[in-house]
This record gives structure tokens, C-alpha cells and sequence, in this order.
């Protein structure tokens, strides 16, 4: 099967090298292992310089042989990933020039919109594939950083109710997260801060409904250091600078640029949600889950712009679930 | 261990109190001190936003001082330095929230677990000021050399002589800029030192880095090329008692510069 300069027959190359960090690779790696021509291959992956440790190897080759296929070899660049390689028994080599097989490429890493995958065959002719697959909006980050899969056709349908339960990819995420390849702190837009428990003494957690609650409208600008506080839901319209801090017990609106502290349900409520025109919020608070902004999103100095992008934060299984856009209840 | 507790103060605004305490106490924790960097500064809080920690305060000094939760959960971990933590200010109240003597107890708690506690200070003599001068030991008055920063450094100069508590008292002189001083256009450091009379503890040159490094939150100090930076390296050696020379700011920096001087010397002696 293997021949001595890496040649594979009856397989195919999946060139993963240009994967960033561990989560694209394997996000990028388990939409193409969805292809059906890839199943019962084997298969050589090759990973470029990325260095992966043994635990995260194995995952990668659990997920590829739950797929009914397996790893040929893998060619890397990285001494890491090569020795996480050789304790596992799996085999490293290099692919050679004049390759048989056909490589598999993914377009485009971090841009999931657009769902493509160019599947080459014998170098000469290209065919594009697109990835088959039934792509509904799911959570685009969590606290604990599952990727961004935005479908931008999905917004003109905003009167859809979202199927997040339908959605594939984060059972694919818990997974990953079992076998320790997430959290990544660099595809995360939010991550969650270890309070420990920071409802105040005699507060439960409850998920009363957010809709039955008064509400407060504020039609003004939220400068740094005003506070409101509301038992209620909070609705402004207007922006919420950096500094100044909303507390809500029930959902809090923002018809406009959050940029301060959020707090939805400040009685232990878990059903609460965070929306906003455009969510900066230095930290998200939901019930007694607190989530700071992340330090590598790059945030303008200047916040002021025309762009919205309506966010919806809520809980989901325990953790803080973004939305890219409002969810109709 | 009792550590030393130092404010860092000024009377007038603007002149580099935060950004002096943010640095330092980056430089000494770089060092392997450990240090709190505490803001006093109620309701205009910015020592976290030049840290780039304003992301993970949850608890803040008002709420220590309420009870809300205890000193140790209120302190904030630097991102790259585990000996340097802050306690931030509260954003949505103001200086009547806090007490010299309030202040005072929680300074004497922190000092007997770290080695340096630098109190940032807010400007203006009111309760901020007496509250943020309550638990120190030693001050260092932060000034420029412009006639209005000088006079407020000199009012607060008065005010730090009549603290029993207050040791030492040093002068940092900030936004320093040599080819000013050269034309005649500013005053110089000798000036300066002329007229507070306080030993001086750290010369820092005018650095457009500073914006740049406020903006990112990311300490001067951690980058190895600002002059600005070095200086405030050096005020950290000093405050650990070593004897560091000034770093001379009219050298010319560039090989070109260095010619043109030559010339101009040249010419000065023709």
C-alpha cells in the first residue's frame, strides 16, 4: 500500500497545511472527510508546521476512522507532531512531487460561507465540488470557541426559526472539546471568566419567562460609568459606550453599539438573552456566567460605524451561545 | 514580608500619573517583584485600559470595600506577568465611595504579601488625593516641565511634607523633550529640580510609543526599543536602590544626526 517515497494507491492526500491552528484543521478536515468519495480511503494528511500533541493526533484519527477511512501517513513539518505521530504508531513520511493520488484542498479556511471543497484529481484537471451539505445556522462562537459558521444566505430569512439542535457541527465541537483540541482562545469571540459562583447569597438559578417581565425604555446614549439597573428587561435605544454597565433581571436590548458590561439575568435568570445592533460588550454576563471579550479580537479604538451585525447572546448547555442574528421565539 | 507602598501623584491631570504607575510596576514585577498596582481613581479608572485588562475585572475596590467579595478575588492577574496584579477602580461611582482609612487597611493587607504596592492617584488635592495618600510610605510627584504642571507638583510637594507617614517624596519628570530644552523653549531638567527641590528619581523623554502602547494596553516598558521605555526600566533600578546614570538625551540618535552635530560644532567654534 505504501510505497517508499510516500506514494499512495487507492487514497487520497488531504493537504491541511494551511490551517492556522488546531480547530480549522480540524474543522476543515471533518468537512471534507463528509465527502462520500472519501470514505474507506486511506488516507495521507498532510499538516505543514503545525504542532500537535498527542492527544490531539488521536482525536484526529478517531474522527477519521469513524468515517470508516484511515491514516496512510501524515507528512509534517513540526518535530512535535512527529513525535506525537510515532507514539501512536501512526506513520510519518513525505508526500513526493509526482504524486498518483488525488489531493483533497480546502479553498479556504475561515471563511465557512463559503462552503467549498476542491477535489483534484491527477493534477491536471480541477473540479469543484461544492460541499453538499445541509448548513443550518447554528451558535457562531461559544464562550469556549466553537468556529464561526455564519451562512449569509440565512439572513434574508429572518422570520426562520434557527434549528440550532439540528446543527451537526456542535456535536463535532463537544467532541473536539473532549479530547482537549477546544477551547481555542484565538477563534473564540468570548471567553469565559472562572468566577466560581457570583450570585448573591439566596438567589437560585430559574428560567422564568423574560416575556412576561416589565420592561424599561430608555431612548439615550449610555455614557461610561452610567449604570442602569432594572429588575425587568432593559431596552435602549441608542449605544452603550465602553464604561458603562447595564444590569437587567430579565433580557437587555441594545438598538445599537454595546460596548460596555451587559448583565441579563442578574436574578439567576439563565433564560435571559444579550442583543445588540453590534455586540462589543467588554464582558457578557448572563445569571451567574460571566464571559470576557477576548484580547486577540481586535475591536477599533473608534467604535462608531455603519455596520450592524445583530448579535443575540444567550445560554446554551451551560455556556454563552452567540448568535449572528435574532432569533424569533 | 512587608512590601513598600508608593503613590504616585501630581495635582494636575494629564501628565503621565497612570501611565508612570502602569509602567513602573510592569518594570518591577518584569524584575521578579511582586507588586499591586492599585487605581484610586473612582469613576475615571484607566490603569486597567493600559494594562488591557479591563476584560477581567468583575470585582472592583468599592466592592472590597462593601464586602461584596474578598481582596483576593478582587485582584486582577496580569495577562504575561503573574507577579503583577491590579485592583481596579469601580467606573460607576465616585471618590466618596472610599475612605483614607478604608484605604489605608487595605494597603497594610496587600504590602504584607508583596513586595511593592503602587497606588496610582487621582489628580486635583480633594478626597481622591487624601484617600490615595492615606496607606503610602513614599511618593513620587510625577511632572512636566511646563509652569502649570510645576505648580501643582510644588502644591502637592506641600501638602505630602505635612504626611507623618509619607518617608520620601522623589520627582519623576515626564514628557521630557531635549530639543526643546536646547532651543531655550523649555525648561530644563536642572530647572525643574531648581525649583521643587526633591530628589529626582527618573527623567522620561516625550515618547510617541506612549499613545500607541496606551491604545493596544500594552506597557512601554515591554518593548525593548522605546527610549521611553528604558527610562522607565531605570526608574525601576532605582527604586530597588541601585544607582543608575541618566540616560543622556541630547545624544543624537542616528549617523547623519552625529555628522550634523559635528558640523555644528564646527561651526560653533569657527
Amino acid at each position: 500500500m505504501i510505497m517508499e517515497k510516500g506514494f499512495v494507491e487507492n487514497g487520497f492526500i488531504i493537504d491541511l497545511s494551511t490551517a492556522q491552528n488546531t480547530t480549522q484543521l480540524v474543522f476543515e478536515l471533518s468537512s471534507i472527510m463528509e465527502h462520500p468519495d472519501v470514505k474507506g480511503k486511506q488516507i495521507c494528511l498532510k499538516l505543514g508546521n503545525l504542532d500537535l500533541k498527542q492527544s490531539q493526533l488521536l482525536s484526529i484519527k478517531a474522527l477519521i476512522e469513524s468515517m470508516n477511512a484511515s491514516i496512510a501517513f501524515i507528512d509534517t513539518e513540526s518535530e512535535q507532531t512527529e513525535a506525537s505521530a510515532v507514539s501512536l504508531g501512526i506513520i510519518v513520511s513525505k508526500v513526493s512531487e509526482n504524486e498518483n493520488a488525488q489531493i483533497i484542498q480546502p479553498q479556504k479556511f475561515s471563511d465557512a460561507d463559503e462552503e467549498k471543497v476542491i477535489v483534484k484529481e491527477e493534477e491536471t484537471k480541477t473540479v469543484e465540488v461544492s460541499a453538499d451539505m445541509d448548513m443550518p445556522s447554528g451558535p457562531v462562537e461559544t464562550a469556549e470557541g466553537v468556529e464561526d459558521i455564519y451562512d449569509e444566505m440565512s439572513t434574508e430569512e429572518l422570520s426562520e426559526v434557527i434549528p440550532s439542535e439540528s446543527f451537526d457541527r456542535t456535536d463535532f465541537g463537544a467532541f473536539a472539546a473532549n479530547e482537549g483540541l477546544l477551547p481555542n482562545e484565538e477563534t473564540s469571540k468570548y471567553i469565559l471568566l472562572d468566577t466560581g459562583n457570583v450570585l448573591p447569597e439566596g438567589i437560585e438559578e430559574n428560567s422564568d419567562s423574560t416575556g412576561s417581565m416589565p420592561t424599561l425604555y430608555l431612548n439615550q446614549t449610555l455614557r461610561s460609568g452610567q449604570t442602569v439597573s432594572y429588575e425587568g428587561n432593559v431596552l435602549i435605544v441608542g449605544d452603550a459606550h465602553p464604561g458603562s454597565e447595564i444590569v437587567a433581571g430579565g433580557d437587555i436590548t441594545v438598538w445599537g453599539i454595546l460596548g460596555g458590561i451587559a448583565h441579563a439575568g442578574s436574578n439567576g435568570n439563565v433564560s435571559a438573552k444579550v442583543r445588540a445592533l453590534k455586540l462589543n460588550a467588554i464582558q457578557l454576563r448572563i445569571a451567574g456566567l460571566y464571559a470576557r471579550r477576548n484580547d486577540t479580537l481586535n475591536v477599533p479604538y473608534v467604535q462608531k460605524s455603519n455596520e450592524f451585525t445583530p448579535e443575540e447572546a444567550l445560554i446554551e448547555n451551560g455556556k454563552i451561545v452567540i448568535y449572528k442574528k435574532l432569533r424569533r421565539d | 514580608m512587608t512590601g513598600r507602598v508608593i503613590v504616585i501623584t501630581s495635582g494636575k491631570g494629564g501628565v503621565g500619573k497612570t501611565t508612570t504607575s502602569a509602567n513602573i510596576g510592569t518594570a518591577l514585577a518584569k524584575a521578579g517583584y511582586k507588586v499591586v498596582l492599585i487605581d484610586t481613581d473612582l469613576g475615571l479608572r484607566n490603569l486597567d485600559l493600559l494594562l488591557g485588562l479591563e476584560n477581567r475585572i468583575v470585582y472592583t475596590i468599592v466592592d472590597v470595600i462593601e464586602e461584596r467579595c474578598k481582596l483576593k478575588q478582587a485582584l486582577v492577574k496580569d495577562k504575561k506577568n503573574p507577579n503583577l496584579s491590579l485592583l481596579a477602580a469601580a467606573q460607576t461611582r465616585d471618590k466618596t465611595a472610599v475612605n483614607a482609612e478604608q484605604l489605608k487597611e487595605i494597603c497594610n493587607t496587600l504590602k504584607e504579601k508583596n513586595d511593592f504596592v503602587l497606588v496610582d492617584c487621582p489628580a486635583g488635592i480633594e478626597q481622591g488625593f487624601q484617600n490615595a495618600v492615606a496607606g503610602a510610605s513614599e511618593a513620587i510627584v510625577v511632572t512636566t516641565p511646563e509652569m502649570s504642571a510645576i505648580r501643582d507638583a510644588d502644591r502637592i510637594i506641600g501638602l505630602l511634607a505635612t504626611k507623618e507617614e509619607i518617608t520620601s517624596t522623589k520627582l519623576l519628570l515626564n514628557r521630557v523633550r531635549p530639543n526643546l530644552i536646547k532651543s531655550n523653549e523649555m525648561m530644563s531638567v536642572d530647572d525643574v529640580v531648581g525649583i521643587l527641590e526633591i530628589p529626582l528619581v527618573g527623567i522620561i523623554p516625550e515618547d510617541t510609543g506612549i499613545i500607541t502602547s496606551t491604545n493596544k494596553g500594552e506597557p512601554i516598558v515591554n518593548d525593548e526599543d522605546a527610549l521611553a521605555g528604558k527610562a522607565y526600566r531605570n526608574v525601576a533600578q532605582r527604586i530597588l536602590g541601585e544607582e543608575v546614570p541618566f540616560l543622556d538625551l541630547d545624544e543624537p540618535k542616528g549617523i547623519v544626526a552625529k555628522i550634523k552635530n559635528a558640523f555644528a560644532k564646527l561651526k560653533a567654534k569657527v
